[in-house]
């Protein structure tokens, strides 16, 4: 649990975070757009910065009181930068070494198994300035781990990589915080990173932290700030099922269940299926004679208020989970859409997340 | 052994020693102080930034005057220091030590300072986030990436003292094993028209500032790695 | 703060400003250059017990450097008012000796100087001319005034090239940068001089005499090798010497 109220100003900027409680659990995403404040309330959290001011406790600790501060390298903290912050002077080795050398001697992974698990084991003799950026993300991650942080933080981590590299990285991020338990925070302004990993989103705009949530309450409301780029998305939890005869593979819980095709059979540990409400319409009756694989029977449970013609639907599905629709308002009035409704909701494409 | 008699043996030991505890005095005083400069915003940073400079522009015989002034027995320093029944520091090795420090101050430092400006302040970050404590940090991330600085700053002040003339003309009253330095060695040895003996330190000095420099482009060249972050 | 710490390093490193009693630091006009080089060893001969450090230089230059504490035993001056400045001000000690008397003469390493005088300087095949630096240096003062008093220092003084003391300018003219000048007679007569060109003596009438002094110093006050060799510059093997550089010696008469 973090808790305090930090100011902190740099230049005409001035961080405000007002009273705030992060639970420290999970993946925690510090989300908003640049400028919003993201990065200096990590350095205020981090005690990176000697200017911070105000009030913060790590589970009961204190680690900042007025001007008091107690110094970085005192928090147990790791630490991921956006650009990774490797040492030029170390090989990959003398970075991991660097972590471990100052950290506690409690016998944890060894620098060896560590490297292996990131998938670094090969680079370990190299020099650092010949890695690609997904390989100095996986060293700096490893560096961070090997120092047994308490909180691990990680500002924008794969803003400078490509697609594949960041889709690869997630996946790292995501397993290893379920391996290792400790609490992440995570700083993004991409609503997929926040979709794929947060199970806590702390949302941020001019300096103030605006609102925590769960995710799941993130998604659930229509004015949500992970929206504002692609429209209302679904997030989807479940498991992958077996590829049958015709390389359809099912994913979902034990009372929904979507098809995939394709390689997404492949991605045996993906937990997270996202759909965006637009690919999602609406019928009031079993669809038949469709080409659409996935239709579900949901409950309509919420209209918001129209919006540019279009209204999203909010459907609870048969194991409780939420998916959006957004369909036009000359529809809704069509069907006589009404809170309580059954429907049938035609879900034209999906994204397994991994 | 060269040819050269026992008070040129001096004036030579005498110019390496001059030289030598220069540029150690410097490092240790240059670092923190360049540190600081590369880091500070304030106004008194400019200031200092511009002291630290002056030795670089004004003719060394000012340099020269002043701690002469000062370092002497009427001075500032040279007059406590008889008071407290100690010598002053003119015409003494101490004082050419000092005025040595003053002159070469901004060949130390300037490349320190270049060389700590250079680092990421990001990795100075990192290293705190991995408990690495404030002396730590010095050690194990700044200096070895300010070492391209170091060796500058190393081989630049030990050749500028070695090469300094003026301030020592000046404050130090080429005295033998004392404050003769072989550049005022060779003043002397042209003025009393001692030319063979002048020619021999020259082609000295010359040979080991070429040597030195020649070394130091060679080996910077190697031991200089790229710093990006 | 700067202070404390040119303290803490002054009393670590100790101080060696008091030399041994049996070594004494000479400054010495450097008019009195070759005599003095003979003269040491001599001295050093008679006295084993003794050594001597012998700094030539402009006697204006060693009695500023004097005034500031600079660690000399016994100041051979080239003139007689300057020891006995520093006698007034407390940095030289009682009596100041007259130890000789000195001549100027013009000296050339490029022309044959033994065929001309004064009145020759001003013509226009001698671009340069070369003497010490008139305001510290007590052989230029002579020199000008010698100039002056054939009246032709309004004709040269655009010519004039100043070394920082006799030996100086006489390095300027062995060099041929200077094309003629005025040296002290007890360089000129040198071998190493008076095989690159002869001189022509300036007549003793044209100058206030070169009435030159010594003086222990404050700092060679209780140095036994300081005393030992003022007292031997009284000595007939020293004035032998000093003869020989065509200094003129007190009590002497002109020959």
């Amino acid at each position: 649990m973090l808790k305090g109220h930090l100011t902190l100003r740099q230049g005409s900027f001035l961080l405000e975070s007002g009273p705030f409680e992060i639970e420290t659990a999970g993946v925690t995403v510090l989300f908003g757009r640049s400028g919003s404040g993201k990065s200096t309330l990590l350095r205020a959290i981090t005690g990176l910065d000697k200017h911070t001011r105000g009030t913060l406790s790590f589970n009961g600790e204190r680690w900042q009181d007025g001007a008091w501060r107690l110094p970085t390298q005192k928090r147990d903290i790791g630490f991921v930068f956006q650009d990774a912050a490797l040492f030029p002077h170390l090989s990959v080795r003398g970075n991991l070494e660097y972590a471990l050398k100052r950290a506690p001697k409690t016998g944890g992974p060894g620098l060896e198994s560590v490297a292996a698990r990131v998938g670094i084991a090969h680079k370990l003799d190299q020099d650092v300035v010949t890695l690609s950026g997904g390989e100095r993300q996986r060293v700096a991650i490893a560096r961070a781990l090997l120092s047994h942080p308490r909180l691990l933080c990680m500002d924008e981590p794969l803003s400078a990589l490509d697609w594949r590299a960041k889709g690869e990285l997630l996946t790292l991020i995501d397993e290893l915080a379920h391996e290792t338990g400790i609490p992440v925070l995570y700083i993004t302004h991409a609503p997929i990173e926040v979709e794929r990993l947060a199970s806590r989103v702390v949302f941020m705009a001019n300096g103030r932290i605006e609102r925590i949530e769960t995710l799941r309450e993130a998604l659930a409301r229509p004015d949500s700030p992970l929206f504002d780029e692609e429209g209302p998305v679904s997030v989807l939890e479940g498991a992958m099922g077996q590829t049958d005869a015709d390389g359809l593979t099912p994913f979902g819980t034990d009372q929904v269940r979507i098809l995939l095709t394709g390689a997404c059979g492949e991605k045996r540990s993906a937990t997270r299926l996202r759909i965006l409400a637009r690919d999602v319409s609406l019928a009031m009756d079993e669809p038949r004679g469709v080409s659409i694989l996935n239709h579900l029977p949901v409950t309509i449970e919420r209209i918001d208020p129209a919006h540019e013609g279009r209204v999203t639907v909010a459907c609870r599905l048969a194991d409780g989970q939420l998916l959006l629709a957004e369909i036009t308002a000359f529809s809704r009035r069509q069907l006589s859409l009404e809170p309580g409704a059954s429907a049938y909701a035609m879900i034209k494409s999906v994204a397994l997340m991994e | 052994m060269l040819g050269l008699t026992p008070g040129e043996w001096q004036a030579i030991w005498l110019t390496a020693k001059l030289a030598g505890l220069t540029t150690l005095i410097l490092l240790v005083l240059s670092a923190p102080l360049a540190w600081w400069l590369a880091h500070t915003q304030s106004r008194l940073g400019d200031i200092t930034a511009a002291l630290v400079a002056l030795p670089l522009v004004l003719p060394p015989t000012v340099i020269g005057f002043y701690l002469l002034i000062v370092l002497g027995p009427q001075g500032f320093v040279g007059g406590r220091l008889e008071d407290m029944g100690l010598h002053h520091l003119a015409f003494s090795f101490e004082g050419i030590l000092i005025g040595s420090v003053v002159y070469s101050l901004p060949f130390a430092v300037q490349p320190l300072r270049e060389a700590f400006s250079a680092i990421p302040p990001r990795l100075l970050d990192a290293a705190a986030t991995l408990r690495a404590s404030g002396p730590d940090r010095f050690f194990s991330v700044v200096l070895p990436l300010a070492r391209g600085g170091m060796l500058t700053a190393i081989v630049i002040t030990f050749a500028h003292t070695v090469g300094e003339f003026g301030v020592i003309a000046m404050l130090g009253g080429n005295i033998a094993g004392e404050t003769r330095v072989v550049s005022i060695a060779i003043y002397d040895h042209s003025q009393a028209m001692e030319y063979a003996e002048a020619h021999r330190l020259s082609a000295i000095l010359l040979g080991f500032s070429f040597v030195t420099l020649f070394l130091f482009y060679a080996i910077n060249r190697r031991a200089m790695s790229p710093l990006k972050p | 703060m700067r202070m404390l710490k040119t303290l803490a390093f002054a009393a670590a490193v100790g101080f060696s400003g008091v030399s041994a009693a049996d070594e004494a630091k000479i400054a010495a006009a450097s008019d009195l250059k070759f005599a003095f080089d003979e003269l040491k060893p001599l001295f050093e001969k008679q006295h084993p017990e003794h050594k001597l450090e012998l700094i030539m230089g402009s006697s204006g230059k060693f009695t500023q450097q004097i005034e500031n504490g600079a660690p000399f035993d016994v100041f051979f001056s080239a003139d007689v008012s300057m020891p006995r400045k520093l006698v007034e001000s407390g940095k030289a000690i009682a009596p100041v000796t007259t130890y000789a008397f000195g001549r100027v003469v013009l000296w050339s390493a490029k022309v044959d100087a033994t065929k001309l005088t004064l009145d020759d300087l001003p013509k226009a095949e001698l671009r340069k001319v070369a003497i010490a630096a008139p305001d510290h240096a007590p052989y230029g003062a002579r020199a000008k005034e010698a100039l002056q008093h054939a009246k032709v220092w309004d004709q040269v003084e655009g010519k004039m090239v100043y070394g920082e003391n006799i030996s100086h300018t006489a390095q300027l003219i062995d060099t041929q940068a200077a094309d003629i000048g005025i040296i002290a007679l007890s360089l000129a007569v040198n071998d190493k001089l008076k095989s690159k060109g002869g001189y022509y003596l300036i007549p003793e009438d044209f100058h206030q005499p070169l009435e030159q002094a010594y003086a222990v110093t404050k700092h060679g006050e209780n140095n036994k090798a300081a005393h030992a060799f003022a007292e031997f510059m009284r000595s007939e093997d020293a004035r032998r010497v000093m003869r020989h550089y065509g200094f003129l010696l007190p009590g002497e008469k002109v020959e």
